[in-house]
């Protein structure tokens, strides 16, 4: 026999053994990583663990998105003594996630944070197999019925970044402004659109370059972005990312000027730093808890798309301290501003808002919702860079 | 390809395989090789309960809280089994092209191919055949796709002279490229939300085996290591390969078909890797996401060496890389450690067993 028949033969014979293989086993079902509800359901979900759980997708120290919820966490801690925090950093968004929030659940766990926009998939599926535990999602919107024991909930993000948009304006010399961003997705396409909005408010000149770098935390692909946005002569730079170090290093060392997210970093940017928008979760983390112990997360609020902003509550995105760049007159208008949005007619997208490609996108007058600037596809006109969709 | 092996000529002496040792002699060494494993994993663990300690951590609870949370659990074991799939297809794809003296690097990115290609067919075929049939298309896609990305870098070093460990490197960043376009633009579900995929239809799912949350890509896995294992050692194929990793130009004077032997090899680890995309798609993922298979091809390579390219071996290895894995879960949620930590206890163990392995081959020589 020839060696290539002999491997056709021993192809056909991987084939024929797949085929019996698959044939030999029970059908597939669409679980995940279910290892069986646990506890009854008499009790109302989220009552009666030993632990909360809090599972992130980057490193806990990252100067950024992951640091604020470890914060979060840490708050937790001291508030509720009765209560273990597990935290587990580097959780990627795939099933590794469900995989960790089912160990989480095996520690004691009734209340879990996912905490990452990806994790979405992984705490519904979790959430289903374990109608007793709440899964509770940091940022994202589940578009589909929400489970009895499920909701997400984050900050109206695009605010603060409407005023640091505002400081960025008024401080650049250039008019043109750069933004390090992950994903096309809703929440980072408002950031980008309110910052610029917020920079036209006070300098009509100004316009913002987008660069997408496809990841929450890539320090070498930010590097690569902020260098490229240098060279084409911004001279502020913003970011989503989740880890915000390597941009505002950048920044800082080619003299450009820096408006932080997430965290406050103004200690790697002494000269450049304007301010930043930063999360501040103590306060709704607990209050998320403590509505889940006392068995009242059914129907509450949380048990919903919650979004909280200047118009209707505390805010946990709040504005980081100014840098000396920032003079008294743009923190007046920021003040200004930060009160208009306050009030109900207050947005930073009150109509006309122009689309990048010229068509209207919100009419003259109109007052978008939360939940409408929730579903934004499309950039305005002054930010540069195409929106892949 | 010729049927047998041309006759050796004078000038040109064949590779001789090493003397089988006599029974008495291998058990020695057998002890002794015993003896180097429990030294060399014993030493990695001790130098990382040096590191827990100075993290102010107990190891003896550490590793009690890890072992209990690992292998005292059934969805642990489950989720291990689950893991070690595509890890051990992968290893195979390194496996192969070692055998013919080749670094096959690019695992990561063939897995990327061979998972695109999946859900390309899977996209394409819809609900119009059966689950099953929809099954073994996607794995043929997957194969072939990852045999071709592989081949890329199979001709290159046939044409160009390119070395294909750098070839089947850069490659992955490509394939990384390749998955981001079609996630963006014309394979996005959802337009607003973050790029992915939509879901595998049902039907094509892996199917689980009963009772368990395993799905049949670790049965895939262990044929194909058989199936290696038997090409490798008991066919004409399997051979040649093993005298061109020798000395390929020994070969040549031998007669072989060196170029066609290298690309073949390079074809066929491309194909399993591509198979691993497949399975891990099909299996556990069910959606291309940016991350798709992040980690699967150079995890397998490194377990790959950890069992010295020996097809057998590679089940335990992958094994040992997947429960590390499922364990660092229990370092951080039991002790609280950085996430961080389990790589360096995977790294010490890695360093400590190819140290052992250079030491054998010293004993030997």
């Amino acid at each position: 026999m020839s060696a290539r028949t002999r491997r056709l033969a021993a192809f056909t014979g991987a084939i024929a053994a797949l085929a019996v293989a698959l044939s030999s086993c029970s059908a597939a079902s669409s679980g995940g990583g279910g290892g069986g509800a646990s506890g009854s359901d008499s009790s109302e979900p989220g009552t009666g663990g030993t632990a909360v759980g809090f599972i992130m997708v980057g490193p806990k120290d990252d100067f950024g998105y992951n640091q604020a919820v470890y914060d979060g966490s840490e708050i937790i801690k001291k508030k509720f003594p009765d209560l273990k925090v597990i935290t587990a950093e580097n959780v990627p968004e795939d099933d590794n996630a469900a995989r960790t929030m089912e160990q989480m659940i095996d520690k004691g766990a009734k209340i879990i944070f996912a905490t990452s926009y990806g994790h979405l998939d992984a705490a519904v599926q979790v959430a289903k197999d374990h109608p007793d535990v709440v899964v509770i999602q940091q940022g994202n919107t589940i578009t589909d019925t929400v489970e009895p024991n499920m909701g997400t909930y984050f900050g109206t993000v695009y605010e603060p970044m409407y005023l640091a948009g505002i400081a960025a304006g008024k401080a650049t010399k250039s008019d043109k402004l750069g933004y390090v961003y992950a994903f096309p997705i809703p929440q980072t396409i408002a950031n980008i659109n309110a910052f610029e909005r917020g920079a036209q408010s006070v300098n009509p000149d100004a316009e913002t370059i987008t660069v997408s770098t496809s990841s929450w935390c890539d320090p070498a692909k930010q590097r690569s972005a902020a260098d490229s946005l240098l060279s084409q002569g911004v001279d502020v730079i913003t970011q989503h990312q989740d880890c915000t170090k390597t941009v505002i290093e950048a920044a800082e060392a080619k003299g450009a000027m820096t408006v932080g997210y997430h965290a406050d970093a103004s200690s790697l940017a002494p000269k450049g730093w304007i301010t930043g928008a930063v999360w501040n979760w103590g306060p709704l983390y607990t209050d998320i808890v403590q509505t889940i112990v006392d068995g009242k997360f059914v129907g509450s609020e949380y048990n919903a798309n919650y979004r909280v902003g200047y118009k209707t509550g505390e805010n946990p995105f709040v504005l980081a301290p100014y840098g000396k760049v920032v003079d008294a007159q743009t923190k007046a208008a920021i003040e200004t501003a930060k009160a208009f949005l306050s009030t109900a007619t207050g947005s930073p997208f009150v109509g006309p808002v122009i689309a990048q490609d010229g068509s209207i996108a919100v009419a003259a007058g109109k007052v978008p919702t939360y939940a409408e600037v929730d579903g934004m596809n499309y950039f305005v006109k002054g930010v540069i860079g195409k929106l892949s969709s | 390809m010729t049927t047998t092996l041309p006759a050796p000529r004078s000038e040109a002496p064949l590779p001789v395989a090493p003397p089988e040792a006599p029974a008495s002699d291998r058990g020695a060494r057998l002890a002794q090789a015993t003896v180097r494993w429990i030294a060399a994993l014993g030493g990695a663990f001790l130098i990382f309960s040096a590191l827990l300690i100075s993290k102010n951590a107990n190891p003896l609870t550490v590793y009690t809280d890890a072992w209990n949370s690992t292998f005292a659990r059934q969805q642990s074991i489950e989720d291990i089994v689950i893991k070690m799939a595509p890890f051990v297809l992968a290893a195979l794809a390194v496996v192969v092209p070692a055998r013919a003296g080749m670094a096959n690097v690019g695992g990561e990115g063939q897995v990327i191919i061979g998972a695109v290609a999946a859900c390309g067919t899977a996209m394409a075929v819809g609900d119009a055949l059966p689950g099953v049939t929809v099954m073994v298309l996607m794995m043929l896609a997957g194969m072939v796709a990852g045999a071709l990305w592989a081949g890329i870098a199979g001709a290159m070093r046939l044409l160009l002279k390119v070395n294909e460990a750098v070839t089947t490197l850069l490659l992955n960043y490509v394939a990384l490229d390749v998955l981001l376009f079609l996630i963006y633009q014309p394979w996005r579900a959802d337009p607003t939300g973050q790029p992915a995929t939509k879901e595998l239809q049902t039907a094509a799912k892996l199917p689980l085996l009963a009772g368990t949350t395993v799905n049949v890509g670790i049965v895939i896995a262990v044929i194909a290591v058989v199936l290696v294992w038997i090409a490798l050692s008991f066919t004409t194929w399997g051979f040649s390969l093993s005298v061109v990793g020798g000395n390929a130009e020994a070969a040549r004077r031998a007669g072989l078909p060196v170029a066609k032997l290298l690309l073949s090899a390079l074809l066929v680890g491309g194909a399993l890797a591509g198979l691993a995309g497949m399975v891990h798609f099909a299996g556990v993922e069910y959606k291309l996401r940016p991350g798709f298979g992040a980690q699967i091809g150079y995890t397998a390579f490194l377990a790959s060496w950890l069992a010295r390219h020996k097809p057998i071996p590679v089940l335990l290895a992958c094994f040992v890389f997947a429960a590390l894995t499922v364990a660092g879960d229990s370092l951080q949620l039991d002790a609280g450690l950085p996430a961080a930590t389990v790589n360096i206890l995977t790294g010490l163990i890695l360093i400590a067993v190819l140290g052992w392995t250079t030491s054998t081959r010293k004993a030997n020589s």
